[in-house]
């Protein structure tokens, strides 16, 4: 999406000097709330490892959070979709905010991902959760918006007949 | 041991005697260790003339030594269960808790299960007492019917068979300690962690300095132990889905926010999940909303 003068947001996909960090394999979703907000030393502290296990197809993976055990997976995002870390635009920059752009609702992609980790504390990841289910809808809204053909049209007639 | 084949040992078809002894159960950080060791009956008095003697009135030189003698003696054998703090942590803060004595018992059972795996025969067993004696007892002898059990306040300096086992527990333990190899790669973090008694000033300089506004501490802690409790209040909060499922102790987490006042309304407006309220079915068990501002 380009910016968009007609509402009040606007998301910038492409990055100023072409570069984009890949967060591929360091996205985490994790079964909690934590009220921080800020750069944090991740990679240091939390160290999932592959179980070589699978459950349901899905390959599970360990991690300890907070002194809990946490069991979670790794799903790819479908083909053609990529996962963006937006931030404010205009924020963290060197320039302070001007007032007008720390209201204004504008967002800039900040780094770029292809996969997600999410993690269940006291349950296995399964093929039932809602996170999993959620990505259906991008198989459903594809067959939804697909142009209709006249082969669809005559196969969808037949299989009409077929339930009279 | 790993996968290497050990050879049982002749006396093991000999009635034999075996004393469990745990170390390392009140520290904050650190595994806790259950030690056994185990002889023929015959050899009960020779054991007596060995000077073990409860690990915990020995120097640790001396522990070190008698561990050695030990280990080098052909008419004992031993074993150890070196539980992990992570696990100990994760057992403990399960949304079903699993408390210490239930783990101290798992790791009893699990050493002598695992001794008449490998064909020693055991007609008597020592321990410690972990929680009722009684209990722990019938516990116990439910499990292994052929076993006759003693479990007695302090079997770690009555009966040398348990005191040995105790010194195999603490050195193992101290060792352990040692040579822990912290899963932590952060570059301001160090080793001098004392001894991992509460008490212990060394400990609790550590604990200070060590402590991480997300992650709580380093996986060698405790997170489970009263000792982290004042820590953690120093810390970003975390809430969790597991206790939030639970309507009443939803009640007491909301509570214990509004205690330290942190529940703005900005906050509470952060914590609602999208629940995909108002949408047709397929959306709502797939908890997807319509996102028009952000």
């Amino acid at each position: 999406m380009e910016d968009d003068g007609t509402h009040g947001t606007s998301i910038k996909l492409k990055s100023e000097n072409g570069v984009v960090a890949d967060l591929s394999g360091q996205v985490h979703l994790l079964p909690c709330s934590i009220k921080f907000d800020g750069p944090s030393s991740v990679s240091d502290y939390f160290k999932p490892k592959s179980t070589g296990m699978e459950v349901e197809g899905l390959r599970l993976e360990e991690a300890h959070f907070r002194g809990r055990k946490l069991q979670g997976t790794t799903l790819s995002l479908p083909e053609g979709y990529s996962g963006f870390v937006l931030g404010k635009k205009g924020l963290g920059k060197r320039k302070a905010p001007s007032i007008s752009e720390g209201n204004s609702n504008c967002w800039e992609m900040n780094a770029k991902f292809k996969n997600i980790t999410y993690w269940k504390h006291d349950s296995l990841p399964s093929q039932h959760d809602t996170f999993v289910r959620s990505f259906h809808w991008l198989a459903v809204a594809k067959a939804m918006h697909q142009p209709v053909g006249a082969e669809d049209l005559l196969s969808a007639s037949i299989a009409l007949e077929k339930m009279k | 041991m790993g996968s290497e084949r050990v050879l049982l040992p002749k006396w093991a078809s000999e009635p034999c005697i075996m004393g469990i002894d745990e170390a390392g159960r009140g520290p904050v950080l650190g595994p806790m260790v259950y030690g056994c060791l185990y002889c023929a009956r015959s050899y009960q008095k020779t054991l007596s003339s060995l000077n073990f003697a409860d690990s915990k009135t020995l120097r640790e030189e001396k522990r070190e030594e008698l561990f050695e003698n030990l280990k080098a003696d052909e008419s004992i054998g031993w074993d150890v269960d070196i539980i992990d703090p992570r696990e100990l942590s994760a057992k403990m803060l399960k949304k079903n808790k699993i408390n210490l004595n239930e783990i101290s018992h798992e790791s009893a059972i699990g050493l002598i299960t695992k001794v008449l795996n490998m064909g020693v025969l055991l007609t008597e067993v020592y321990l410690d007492t972990v929680g009722d004696t009684e209990k722990y007892r019938i516990k116990l002898s439910e499990r292994f019917p052929a076993v006759k059990f003693v479990v007695a306040k302090k079997a770690d300096s009555l009966y040398p068979v348990v005191s040995g086992a105790s010194i195999v527990a603490k050195v193992t333990r101290d060792r352990a300690l040692r040579e822990w190899v912290l899963d932590e790669t952060a570059e301001d973090i160090d080793r001098n962690f004392g001894s991992g008694y509460p008490g212990d000033p060394e400990t609790k300089t550590w604990l200070k300095h060590h402590k991480h506004s997300v992650f709580g501490f380093p996986t060698l802690v405790r997170f489970s132990w009263g000792t982290c409790t004042p820590y953690f209040k120093e810390l970003a909060e975390v809430l969790w889905e597991s206790d939030m499922d639970d309507d009443s102790n939803c009640g007491k987490q909301q509570l214990k926010l509004s205690n330290v006042g942190v529940t703005t309304s900005k906050r509470k407006s952060e914590e609602t999940e999208s629940s995909g309220k108002g949408r047709c079915k397929f959306f709502q068990a797939r908890k997807l909303e319509q996102l028009t501002n952000f």
